[in-house]
């Protein structure tokens, strides 16, 4: 533009003599232009030069090709490796998909939307996934409700990503009781067919863009809203919190509550080698010792958050994992994989693949408190002791009252009273009345001839 | 010159902003190209920063858009207890997803399903491709063949998506040098994982079956989903032969192309019991007779091509699983899983979870021959 400017301008100069303080303006000014154009090339050059460099190096950093299909919409390209999920992954706008499988879970929703509400972690780059199977309650209604409650949220940020809900019964023969649940013998089939519906639900909601999976059981009753930071700035591939639950205080009032979490030791190994192909291990029953560190008794309720120790089996109540684990293949064997199966064999099954596993000893959430059978029938009796103690002293207060009215001394009003009432009975002066009865049964001996009088015997 | 450099000097001494709007201007620049896009913070928990970020200094997304069309509230629901995987698919609208890892493209595979008989619109199709200069071409060859089929109206599948790997692959100069059984056990584990990765990524809640067909099939009967879905198994393995001419005859001829699909034998079992736990058994090297009776022998060209047999291990050609076969945890393991690996494995695994696996031995598919 300088160049042309000046160009225009000299011929001018030459052809018209008599303006020469013109000119020399004309010249200053010219040379303004042509500095300020200068500079404006410098930038736009500049820029061009940025963004070639930043083309060239984009093109080193990632060499790979990328199609372009925004013209067709059915067609859609993702490059994994966008995807792999680091540190801080809330900073680099990377997607959870969170993972909650129900059963018969209507009373606990309240407590974990509270929850929900509340975590710290961007809401719009988590997704959520549910499973519901076998509900007797009104799991599913309860479940929309609330979901529908937070995604209507006046405060956007509140409102989550994606959500599916899948819905698939797997006919759990196993009641959902305590007991039910935690008896040695239900064990094994329990585990797997809990294997088979976690499955049902990473498979079908985990998409190419998720970089982490979060799995949260509905009945936990205490955890910190920064759990998914807290769990991913360890940057594991695997990684559990410890689990405790409260406890009334006639029981004490806390114990570790999730023994699935463990480092394998000798002693589970060579219990493993004697047991047959389709055995099941499970933590914490006297029918398996195996002697392996529980991730929950090395809690110190003192001790750095922070702190992490390898694990081989892990629990399902809180796991958070870089989405590559489950794409790549790691799942909840339904089957027994070295002997475990559900969360404890994808633990193993992590491992094995090539994946750290990692639990922290000293960061704990807590389990809502379940009484057991034993649990339920102390507090039967006590429960019911409270009723009799009470039905007792409600007895004994009128007990006490009847006591004291039965041993009243009424001599002295009977004695001024008494003439009162035998005046009342002498019947001697009363009017005599007379009633004529006849024709009565007249009425009556008319009807019995259509009419069968009832069968009445004074006798 | 001195006037001016003068005149440069006094410009700048006189409008100082004509210095300082380019620089700003630069820096500007910069922090859009550079630094972090935005910083929208959220104040909730001084614990971790919520300022964003953007990953690495140059990268930049470019894939798909994330989270479109979604429904009111961003709320789905679906009832897998309705899915049905049923010999009657078609009839029944069963959808079907194809896979395929591709290192190369070949137009006969892509030619080959756009044949298919089978509803397109129940059909989705998947893809990935290595992380290479093989991936790069492979992948502009399908984007081609895609828009190619978008422009002549010929695209009426449900949905397409192409993954790129982010697990490594052996580079194909490589593969020559090392000793074969070494390389085998390699490249399988990395096969497994690709094959996970984009199954997982790609099996919808809507998936009745989950067709498996490598790049390299380029010809197979066009019924070929109706054909095998039809047997309603849970697993089941069309037979992979090759053309070829025959250089006695110089006529066309067919010859058996995978090994993979066999049936278990003594022998198998007496070599893996004898393997160290990170050891494999593989088909096809002399040094390991396993004596297996290999599907690819049974083939009778006057037999019945519905013709079952049982098998044990599968290789992964052209393959038709129930998706709940997956959805139940079977997939390629990319360890050695009882001594087997990748699609040898899976089959392994898919019986472990109590399905039984089948092959048919008279129903033919051809192999790419270069
Ligand atoms: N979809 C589905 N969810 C289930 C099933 N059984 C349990 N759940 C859910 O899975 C989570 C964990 O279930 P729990 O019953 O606590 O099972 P658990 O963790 O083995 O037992 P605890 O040790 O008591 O925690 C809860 O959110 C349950 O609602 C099932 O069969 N299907
Ligand atoms: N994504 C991906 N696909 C691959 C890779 N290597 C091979 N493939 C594809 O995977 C399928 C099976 O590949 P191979 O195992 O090499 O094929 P094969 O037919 O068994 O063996 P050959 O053809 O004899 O090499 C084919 O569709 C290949 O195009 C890889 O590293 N990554
Ligand atoms: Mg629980």
């Amino acid at each position: 533009m300088s160049f042309s400017m000046s160009q225009i301008l000299s011929p001018y100069d030459y052809k018209d003599h008599g303006k020469e303080s013109l000119n020399k303006k004309a010249i200053i000014s010219s040379v303004k232009t042509a500095l300020k154009s200068k500079i404006l090339y410098g930038v736009v050059a500049i820029i061009v030069l940025v963004a070639f460099v930043k083309a060239q190096i984009s093109a080193f950093s990632s060499p790979v090709y990328t199609p372009n299909f925004s013209k067709i919409p059915t067609v859609q390209y993702f490059d994994l490796d966008h995807y792999d999920g680091s540190a801080n992954g809330w900073q680099h706008e990377e997607r959870v998909l969170f993972c909650v499988p129900l059963r018969d879970a209507a009373p606990h929703l309240p407590m974990f939307f509270g929850h929900m509400k509340n975590l710290t972690y961007p809401h719009n780059l988590i997704d959520l996934a549910f499973l519901v199977s076998d509900s007797s309650d009104d799991t599913m209604g309860e479940l929309q409700k609330h979901l529908k409650e937070v995604q209507t949220d006046p405060d956007t940020s509140k409102r989550f990503g994606e959500i599916e809900i899948f819905e698939k019964d797997f006919g759990q023969v196993i009641g959902q009781g305590f007991s039910d649940r935690h008896g040695f013998a239900a064990q094994g089939p329990r585990r797997k067919l809990m294997a088979r519906a976690r499955n049902w639900l990473w498979t079908v909601a985990i998409k190419p863009y998720h970089s982490h999976v979060y799995w949260r059981d509905a009945d936990v009753e205490t955890v910190p809203p920064t759990i998914l930071e807290d769990l991913m700035h360890h940057d594991k591939d695997v990684i559990v919190p410890n689990v405790w639950r409260p406890l009334p205080d006639w029981l004490g009032n806390q114990q570790p509550y999730d023994l699935n979490s463990w480092q394998e030791s000798d002693g589970g190994l060579s219990l493993a080698e004697t047991l047959d192909e389709d055995a099941c291990i499970v933590e914490g029953y006297v029918e398996y010792q195996t002697w392996r560190p529980h991730l929950a008794y090395l809690r110190d309720p003192y001790g750095d958050p922070e702190v992490e120790m390898e694990l081989d089996g892990i629990g399902g109540v809180s796991i958070l994992t870089k989405a590559k684990v489950f794409r790549t293949g790691a799942h909840f064997p339904a089957f027994s994989f070295e002997k475990h199966a559900e969360t404890e064999a994808f633990g193993k099954l992590s491992k094995r693949m090539g994946y750290s596993v990692i639990g922290l000893p000293h960061y704990v959430i807590w389990h809502i408190y379940e009484p057991s059978s034993d649990d339920l029938k102390h507090m039967e009796w006590m429960a019911s002791e409270e009723i009799r103690q009470k039905e007792e002293a409600k007895i004994k207060k009128v007990y006490d009252k009847v006591w004291n009215k039965a041993f009243e001394d009424v001599q002295d009003v009977w004695r001024s009273e008494k003439n009162m009432f035998l005046k009342n009975t002498d019947m001697s002066n009363v009017r005599r009345i007379q009633v004529d009865w006849s024709g009565v049964d007249d009425n009556l001996d008319k009807q019995s001839n259509d009419k069968k009088l009832a069968d009445f015997s004074p006798e | 010159m001195v006037y001016i450099k003068n005149q440069y000097i006094r410009y700048i001494r006189k409008k100082p902003l004509s210095l300082i709007a380019p620089i700003s201007v630069l820096l500007l620049v910069y922090f859009y190209f550079f630094a972090a896009h935005g910083s929208s913070s959220s104040s909730s928990g001084n614990k971790y920063s919520y300022k964003k970020k953007s990953r690495g200094l140059f990268a930049k997304n470019r894939d798909s858009v994330i989270l479109k069309n979604l429904p009111k509230n961003h709320i789905s629901h679906y009832d897998l207890n309705k899915l049905s995987t049923s010999a009657d698919s078609l009839a029944k609208k069963e959808e079907v997803l194809i896979l395929t890892p591709m290192s190369r493209f070949t137009p006969q595979y892509w030619d080959n399903i756009q044949k298919l008989t089978y509803e397109h619109s129940l059909i989705s199709l998947g893809f990935i491709l290595p992380r290479n200069k093989d991936g790069d071409v492979a992948l502009k060859h399908l984007e081609e063949a895609i828009k190619d089929a978008k422009a002549a109206n010929q695209l009426k599948y449900k949905k397409i998506t192409i993954l790129r790997q982010d697990t490594n692959s052996l580079n194909s100069q490589l593969e020559k040098d090392r000793h074969a059984l070494n390389v085998q056990k390699e490249r399988r584990s990395m096969m497994a994982l690709a094959r996970n990765s984009l199954l997982f990524t790609t099996i919808a809640p809507t998936t009745s079956w989950i067709l498996w067909l490598d790049a390299d099939i380029v010809e197979t009967p066009a019924g070929l989903i109706q054909d095998l879905t039809s047997h309603n198994k849970p697993v089941i393995s069309a037979n992979v032969y090759q053309r070829y001419e025959d250089e006695s005859t110089q006529q066309p001829s067919i010859r058996p192309y995978d090994f993979n699909n066999w049936v278990e034998s003594e022998e198998g079992l007496k070599i893996a019991a004898g393997l160290a736990d990170d050891e494999i058994v593989v088909e096809g090297y002399a040094e390991m007779a396993t004596y297996r009776p290999l599907m690819a022998h049974f083939y009778d060209a006057k037999g019945d091509v519905h013709t079952e047999m049982q098998l044990d291990g599968v290789g992964g050609g052209a393959v038709m699983v129930k998706a709940d076969v997956h959805r139940d945890g079977a997939m390629f393991p990319s360890f050695p899983f009882y001594h087997l690996i990748e699609t040898e494995g899976f089959a392994k695994m898919a019986k472990r979870l109590g399905y039984e696996v089948f092959g048919l031995p008279n129903y033919l598919v051809y192999h790419f021959n270069e």
